[in-house]
């Protein structure tokens, strides 16, 4: 089915790269390296160069950490999504918020794609993004409350579980009004989920594909990568990217990632073994 | 009479298509020469390997004609065959110091309309040189080019294998 992200339309077979663009001080990879509304207008330049499809603004970090209330939420993200827009009129902008009212005031500013990490926590995000034909990303959570981190949590298959409540609220999200072609769904590795239910996630993604739903995975240096390797944050590359080969292979259609030019090799590397892209130019032993 | 001759390059074919075409060049040349040589619905008589009989069947085909192999005189020839391949060291033969006289002399054949001397290419030497040169053989031996309006539309080695495409226009 094709993919509508507010202004563009993707193809079946199209991958897209969603490049993570934080403005915030404390997120757990670049540390704050954006947090200057420079730096990321900087890191929009470069990731629209490296062939990024979609750039994914985020205001609050994921983990716990100093409480960001709404006002200050939007005074992060809204006037930067208006400035992204300004200077890439075709760039699909996407915004990490779980919150309706931020929801509608990065709308109004430009975006195309509610990026709803935390699984439907503000059931009327759904409605904002119905209100100005934006897309959403519905993630599983397990039901969690937004930045807390998993303890104890179990799942009698997690598989079964982010199928049935990434649907579920996809299907809300149709019912709510949004096209049914701006729907994509998320297990959301690590959210409300230990290492064996990532690499799990991982090692099953065909199920959530055979869903219908286009599937985003977000692995960028995750800790279940880490934990999988017992390496910190800054050694996760390669994990990533094996994660990455997984997914793609499995057919996902979106990528989250910091590492743009890698994720992109790696994804079209998977797509041209498949047979779904062409070899960018082969010669050798046909002239 | 129309004869036409383009090389036996795989890349040419779907199958080996890339999102970069490294033989845009020589594609638009054949694809050109082979429809001023198809006339929609006619049959095209085909000099060519077995190996390159997919070549024929989709370029003839996409031009609107369709290949016959049938004896009998034919108005359209579509010859698939070309030089060396061992023109340079990064060549699919490797460098042969022998490939640039042969492919030149092969070349100035092709260029006359010299149908003796396309008969009379050596084989073996040919063979050395991974050159496909059959089909010109076949095409000196039973046509007369002589006197044939004559249209070079490629001429080149661009991976170290010569390529030609060569159109003859020919008064009988």
């Amino acid at each position: 089915m094709t993919l509508k992200l507010g202004r563009q339309e993707f193809g079946d077979d199209a991958t897209l790269v969603m490049a993570i663009v934080n403005r915030t001080p404390d997120s757990f990879y670049d540390k704050g390296a954006t947090w200057a509304e420079d730096k990321a207008f900087d890191r929009v330049e470069q990731v629209v160069e490296e062939g990024a499809e979609i750039v994914d603004i985020g205001g609050i970090k994921a983990a716990p950490g100093e409480f960001i209330d709404e006002e200050e939420e939007k005074r992060r993200v809204v006037s930067f999504v208006a400035r992204v827009r300004a200077a890439y009129p075709d760039l699909v902008i996407s915004v990490d918020t779980w919150r309706a009212p931020v929801g509608r005031a990065v709308c109004e500013a430009g975006a195309d794609l509610i990026n709803d990490a935390w699984g439907g926590a503000d059931p009327a995000l759904v409605d904002a993004a119905a209100e100005f034909d934006a897309a959403i990303v519905c993630t599983h959570t397990g039901g969690v409350t937004p930045r807390t981190r998993p303890f104890r949590i179990e799942y009698d298959d997690v598989v079964a579980a982010a199928i049935a409540d990434t649907t579920a609220y996809a299907e809300r999200a149709v019912a709510a009004g949004v096209d049914r072609r701006s729907v994509v769904i998320d297990p959301a590795h690590d959210f409300g989920k230990n290492t064996f239910h990532s690499l799990e996630l991982t090692r099953r993604l065909d199920e959530m594909v055979a869903t219908g739903w286009p599937v985003l995975v977000s692995l960028s240096n995750k800790d279940f990568v880490g934990e999988a390797l017992d390496l910190p944050v800054g050694e996760r590359l390669t994990g990533t990217l094996a994660a990455t080969a997984v997914s793609a292979l499995h057919g996902a259609r979106i990528y989250r990632v910091h590492e743009v030019v890698e994720t992109r090799q790696v994804v079209d590397m998977v797509s041209t073994i498949l047979g779904h892209r062409p070899p960018q130019r082969a010669i050798r032993g046909l002239a | 009479m129309r004869v036409v001759c383009v090389p036996g390059a795989l890349a040419l074919l779907p199958a080996y298509a890339s999102i970069d075409d490294p033989v845009a060049e020589l594609r638009r040349a054949v694809e050109e020469a082979v429809a001023w040589l198809v006339e929609p619905g006619a049959p095209v008589a085909v000099y060519c390997t077995p190996q390159s009989l997919r070549l024929a069947r989709r370029l003839v085909g996409n031009a609107g004609g369709q290949v016959h192999l049938a004896e009998g005189p034919p108005a359209a020839v579509l010859v698939i065959a070309n030089g060396s391949a061992k023109q340079t060291e990064k060549a699919p033969g490797h460098f042969d110091d022998r490939a640039e006289a042969f492919d030149a002399a092969l070349g100035q054949a092709l260029r006359a309309g010299d149908s003796a001397a396309l008969a009379a290419i050596d084989e073996s030497l040919a063979r050395e040189l991974w050159a496909d040169v059959d089909a010109f053989r076949s095409l000196g031996s039973d046509i007369d080019l002589t006197g044939a309006d004559i249209e070079v539309d490629y001429d080149a080695a661009p991976y170290g294998v010569q390529y030609w495409v060569v159109r003859w226009l020919c008064a009988r």
